[in-house]
């Protein structure tokens, strides 16, 4: 329980800092997360398996794309536990396994961090080929060159504004695009 | 894709998350919602004389009732809204209201003379009281769930069951406008089952319509 409130003091102010649109406090936030997830996933669904990865990456996509959803008044970890268990039980789901998974609390999802990344099995750079060109150069730059997303949209020619709508957007589709494939 | 570049592509997507959001979008879906049913009242069904009735008791006894279901609705969808949120003491607040207003009808029963009970429980229009809330708690009910998918729900039977509740009490209180019916009795009988009906065809429907 003590390392519980450890957690939630360590992560709930670097979610506040993403909130606020702190691009430094959201990776650093989502690594840990990242961590974590996969040492729950592994636990509830053996770590040998092939989706463990693909599980992280979808929940870190919901994490980004329903943070919204979080109340800032309240505690971060069960929010994040409670995401990650949804995922957990919507991919079993459409898989058609009906195993149980418990209602704990959050402490099940910060109990061990995994930082050794498995291999993916729904690979996230096949869906991103399907993207409109466009839209996959500035993830491609994003991501491969490591710039930012000003730079990038210099690079290309287009606004910030419409590099970030763009990058924005093309998170969503691959967000829907993850979940599709694993039906 | 590595993990670690799929974070990098999240951070370089950070943007600010105004506070409150989620509250306006339950909000917003709850007043689209509730002005098309407004409108359904309103121009199909036809209000009941308005000015008269508001200096009448029993107007306000049934507003109250379905109004204060209301609050307790839209707690316990905000709430189902975030995940890991617990429930608070919206659900127990609706069990007191739903019993205090049993108990009220069932006191009314009582007081009253046996051969003028049935026609007192039944009213001129018992037949058409309840599928008429629930017919009018459905464009609440979808906007409610439009609202809900683009937030994060993760307990769905429950979250559609809190949105069918919350859509036919709102639903209750606007044909409260429309509905001349006087009775204690009445109300806690038909628009009671009304709302329930809307809370049922919510918890089934929502497993599904809910997912995202």
């Amino acid at each position: 329980m003590l390392q519980q409130d450890e957690t939630e003091e360590r992560l709930r102010p670097l979610m506040i800092r993403s909130l606020e649109g702190d691009s430094g406090a959201h990776r650093q936030l989502l690594g840990i997360l990242g961590r974590y997830l996969r040492g729950y996933f592994g636990r509830r669904i053996g770590s040998s398996s092939a989706e463990v990865e693909d599980l992280v990456q979808e929940t870190l996509l919901a994490v980004h794309l329903k943070r919204d959803s979080y109340d800032r008044s309240l505690p971060f970890t069960p929010w994040a536990y409670a995401l990650a268990r949804y995922k957990l039980i919507d991919c079993l789901r459409r898989r058609h396994r009906s195993i149980q998974i418990p209602l704990e609390d959050a402490g099940a999802l910060f109990a061990a961090e995994d930082a050794e990344e498995g291999a993916v099995r729904n690979d996230l750079e096949r869906l991103l080929q399907r993207l409109p060109d466009r839209q996959r150069t500035l993830i491609e730059d994003v991501k491969l060159q490591g710039l930012s997303v000003e730079e990038a949209a210099r690079k290309r020619g287009v606004t910030a504004v419409s590099a970030r709508v763009m990058l924005h957007r093309s998170l969503k589709w691959l967000n829907q695009a993850l979940r599709d494939e694993n039906r | 894709m590595r993990t670690v570049d799929l974070i990098e592509l999240l951070a370089g997507d950070a943007r600010a998350i105004p506070r409150g959001v989620a509250n306006r979008k339950l909000l917003a879906a709850l007043i689209a919602g509730g002005l098309v049913t407004f409108a359904l009242v309103a121009l199909w069904l036809r209000c009941q004389p308005l000015l008269a009735a508001a200096h009448q008791p029993w107007f306000w006894m049934k507003a109250g009732y379905t109004g204060l279901l209301t609050i307790a609705g839209a707690s316990l969808v905000r709430r189902l809204s975030t995940p890991g949120a617990r429930l608070g003491a919206a659900p127990l607040a609706a069990a007191l209201i739903v019993l205090a207003m049993l108990a009220l009808g069932a006191g009314q029963i009582v007081a009253t003379a046996p051969g003028a009970r049935l026609a007192l429980w039944l009213g001129q229009t018992w037949k058409v009281c309840s599928p008429l809330i629930l017919l009018l708690a459905v464009p609440i009910y979808a906007f409610l769930i439009a609202a809900l998918r683009a937030l994060a729900p993760t307990r769905l039977t429950l979250t559609g069951a809190a949105a069918g509740f919350l859509a036919g009490a709102l639903a209750a209180t606007l044909y409260g406008l429309h509905c001349p019916e006087q009775a204690a009795a009445f109300a806690a009988t038909w628009y009671t089952l009304g709302i329930a009906a809307a809370t049922a065809l919510g918890a089934i429907s929502g497993r599904w319509l809910l997912r995202w």
